[in-house]
């Protein structure tokens, strides 16, 4: 036993993407039989770290050790042979096969050609065994709870051979406060087996509860080592928030008095994620939702915009009440949506910047009632209209729009909201791979959207974003509403908080 | 300063890789046309007869009924989807307007319209089984395929068809246009309608939308149902027009007519640059080309007294050609 080198020690690590810098000399090191925290913002290198350890990216530079041996790690396949297991945050089972099947996937018992089925669902069941968790391993994926996937999710990582290091990429975002203890349980019966675990999360006070010690990242580089014994959540909100681009952006417009309301939500209640929000978004606001991953802001988003099953309560927009039943109800009634993915659900790539501007007007630019012909002249100078009102560059509008930069991308899909004159505009993470200069172009969009009279509604989980764009911060904590913040007194510490459930004081703001 | 600089830089990168965009799509129009070209010549260098006025009037006739019904699996595979009933349809076609004019004596036009109306039911069909029950469209048109098939041949029985009918008889024989008939004049007519339709309309523009990403289109207010129910409906339509002008053309119907041009249709799609696995990306027009090539090599090949059962083997050969240059091409994306 070669107890005094770490399992694993990464030092000078970095990873250059076009444009960013991801990693930055990142060092790290994990013992075994220990729970190492890794906490940072979004963007700040978790998910490329995790990556590298996964074999799904190869680091740009710096030097991973297993051991104390050197190892590169190349691909998920050689990952495996390693011992390094990861479970990640999206479920990636597959619901119509079995538990068994899924715990076993690509490593299937074989007699002969076929799979041994028997041999399948006794490997499953040891290991869940081993987990001390009753889940029958020939039910179907689909039929169990969530949280009972996301420990078939880790049942599949401890079929590796010998599992070394595991690492658990936000386990908690789904699970409810019991299955949090029961993960724990598992984590620590892993760890006091000798595994060394990587824990990481956006909730500090379960960091600070599983881990022995916590590494923070910000902007791709390590800023502190803490034991976790000896630091406290306000303490890694410090670390974890720094100084950063988005308070850089100061709002130069708001509107004088309220307009009217054009965004009412009573008791919304989408399946079992939103529980009962009230919400009012008036003409000329930008209002924000923020909270951690699963807490319910993106399903509340989606159902506004007529993009979610399962929604219950009042929704009003423009004072009519209407549940939008698809997002082409919700445009008909005055919602638009931008969502966090915004190569599946938002571009036409190989349609040209401008038709991708127009498509959700072609009433505006198409005349006639059968064959409705699009005057190519009036497309040209609407798609230029809304082109220069978003800051796109006028040649651009001829090129496909999969050739442009993330955040050109985000203004064409401005600009088409823009066109479509859209009365409530719901953005989700709507910066979110888009480098820095055009992350403050986008602000001012926003805001001269609002300033146009729309309302805003923008789901974001980067505080200091939040922060300097909104009129208003709403933090959902569980799928209800935790606290409602005037950005202008809260700070972002009251904002972090209450997203961790610890409630500070409450800003009533109407 | 630097901030100035790099933006340029970012700018300039920006402008080069619009060009070798636009390089990259010229060279690909452009290398179907070459294709063409290059059959052209080494044909007619092959072959004495290749080239003559007779035999080149003949190609466009041989092409102009799968033209006519590639023109429909164009829109539907622009608009991600795919149609296997095409050929079926087309023999259903054949019957009706066979059977009312010969047999019922009927005019030619109620025919027609007859024809065109149940065509265009099978599309319906389709289009409803796709669009709002959610089937997978090859297994959707797989189904009517095999109702069209077994209507057609239900009206048909275990006859032949012949027909006598001076107009049917015009349309592949009387020439209005540099020497091509009818039938090419109204092949070459729906192409020109159909790249006006997808150019320069709200419906065709809304076709490429959903062909190139169905969430986005969704999200962005467009009815997916009405667009796939409308292209389903087209091309129903338009394999209606095709069993008409087939029947012109061989004045003959029987149980095998129209058997596997959806497969001459999807080659002729594909080898023009359309993809089976996306949809919107692609041109109407090149579909065209698309079928001029597959028929001057199936022409070539008769006229070098090539086995008709090789020629089938050679188009299923230029399939899986297409799809793999498909495959290649998109790959590198």
């Amino acid at each position: 036993m070669t107890s005094n080198v770490p399992l694993l020690r990464i030092s000078g690590l970095t990873k250059r993407f076009p444009g960013t810098l991801a990693l930055d000399g990142v060092d790290l090191s994990v013992d075994r039989g220990r729970v190492h925290g890794l906490v940072g913002e979004n963007g700040a290198g978790k998910s490329t770290l995790l990556k590298i350890l996964a074999g799904d990216y190869q680091p740009s530079a710096g030097r991973i050790e297993l051991d104390g041996d050197e190892v590169h790690v190349g691909t998920p396949r050689r990952a495996h042979e390693l011992g390094i297991g990861i479970v990640y945050q999206e479920l990636s089972l597959l619901t119509n096969l079995s538990v068994a099947h899924n715990i076993s996937l690509g490593s299937e018992p074989t007699s002969g050609l076929a799979i041994d089925e028997r041999a399948l669902v006794e490997t499953a069941r040891r290991v869940l065994d081993r987990m001390g968790v009753a889940i029958d391993p020939e039910q179907k994926v689909g039929k169990i709870p969530l949280a009972e996937r996301q420990l078939v999710e880790i049942a599949k990582v401890l079929t590796l051979r010998q599992p070394r290091l595991l690492i658990f990429d936000e386990p908690t975002a789904a699970l409810g406060q019991a299955d949090v203890e029961r993960l724990f349980r598992i984590i620590e019966a892993l760890r006091d087996e000798g595994v060394a675990i990587i824990f990481v999360s956006h909730r500090y006070r379960e960091v600070l509860r599983i881990c022995d010690k916590a590494t923070v990242l910000r902007n791709g580089r390590v800023v502190a080592e803490v034991a976790c014994a000896e630091t406290s959540v306000e303490h890694l909100v410090e670390l974890t928030l720094g100084e950063r681009v988005a308070a850089a952006f100061r709002r130069q417009w708001r509107s004088e008095r309220p307009g009217e309301p054009v965004l009412e939500l009573f008791g919304l209640e989408v399946g079992s994620r939103v529980r009962g929000v009230d919400l009012t978004v008036r003409r000329g606001e930008i209002v924000s939702i923020c909270g951690l991953l699963g807490s319910g802001q993106s399903h509340l988003a989606r159902a506004v915009a007529g993009d979610a099953p399962d929604v219950a309560g009042t929704i009003r927009v423009k004072g009519v009440e209407a549940i939008p039943r698809s997002p082409r109800h919700a445009l008909r009634l005055g919602v638009a949506l931008i969502t966090e993915n915004r190569q599946e659900e938002g571009l036409f790539p190989d349609m040209p910047v401008r038709a991708n501007i127009t498509i959700a007007s072609l009433a505006r630019v198409a005349a006639g009632r059968i064959l409705r012909l699009i005057d190519p002249r009036r497309e040209r100078r609407l798609a230029a209209e809304a082109a220069a009102a978003t800051g796109i560059a006028q040649k651009a509008l001829g090129r496909r729009v999969r050739l442009l930069s993330g955040g050109n991308q985000q203004k064409s899909l401005l600009a088409r909201w823009l066109m479509r004159r859209a009365d409530v505009l719901v953005l989700i993470e709507p910066t979110r791979g888009v480098d820095v200069g055009a992350k403050l172009e986008i602000y001012r969009e926003l805001e001269e959207l609002a300033r146009r009279g729309a309302g805003v509604l923008v789901v974001s989980t980067d505080i200091l974003e939040t922060m300097a764009l909104s009129d208003r911060v709403v933090v959902l904590y569980q799928g209800r509403v935790a606290g409602v913040f005037d950005p202008r007194i809260a700070t972002e510490q009251d904002l972090l908080l209450a997203m961790q459930g610890t409630l500070p004081r409450v800003e009533a703001v109407t | 300063m630097t901030v100035g600089a790099t933006s340029v830089r970012a700018r300039r990168a920006a402008d080069r890789a619009a060009l070798a965009d636009r390089a990259r799509w010229l060279a690909e129009t452009l290398g179907i046309v070459a294709v063409a070209g290059a059959l052209v010549l080494a044909f007619g260098l092959t072959s004495s007869q290749f080239l003559l006025a007779e035999n080149v009037r003949n190609i466009f006739v041989q092409i102009s009924v799968v033209g006519v019904a590639a023109i429909g699996e164009t829109l539907v595979m622009l608009a991600g989807g795919l149609d296997l009933s095409v050929g079926s349809v087309v023999l259903l076609s054949e019957v009706i307007s066979a059977d009312l004019t010969a047999t019922h004596h009927l005019a030619w036009p109620v025919a027609l319209l007859a024809a065109l109306g149940a065509a265009g039911g099978i599309g319906l069909l389709n289009g409803v089984l796709v669009g709002v029950v959610g089937i997978e469209p090859i297994l959707a048109t797989l189904g009517t395929l095999l109702v069209a098939a077994g209507l057609g041949q239900l009206i048909l029985g275990l006859r032949y068809l012949q027909v006598g009918n001076p107009v049917f008889n015009d349309l592949a024989v009387k020439n209005v246009l540099f020497n091509l008939p009818i039938m090419v004049v109204v092949m070459l007519a729906l192409y020109a309608l159909a790249a006006f339709v997808v150019r320069m309309t709200a419906f065709g523009r809304m076709v490429y939308a959903v062909g190139g990403n169905r969430r986005a289109a969704r999200l962005s207010g467009l009815s997916l149902v009405g667009v796939t129910v409308g292209v389903y409906v087209v091309a129903g339509v338009l394999s209606g027009v095709a069993g008409f002008l087939n029947v012109a053309q061989t004045g003959l119907v029987s149980q095998n007519d129209g058997m596997g041009m959806e497969f001459q249709a999807i080659i002729a799609a594909l080898v023009g640059g359309l993809s089976v696995t996306a949809g919107g990306v692609g041109r109407v027009e090149r579909t065209l080309l698309g079928a001029l090539i597959v028929g001057m090599m199936t022409n070539y090949q008769t006229i070098k007294g090539i086995d008709p059962s090789f020629q089938q083997a050679f188009l299923g050969g230029l399939l899986v050609a297409a799809i793999l240059a498909d495959r290649l091409l998109r790959g590198r994306q």
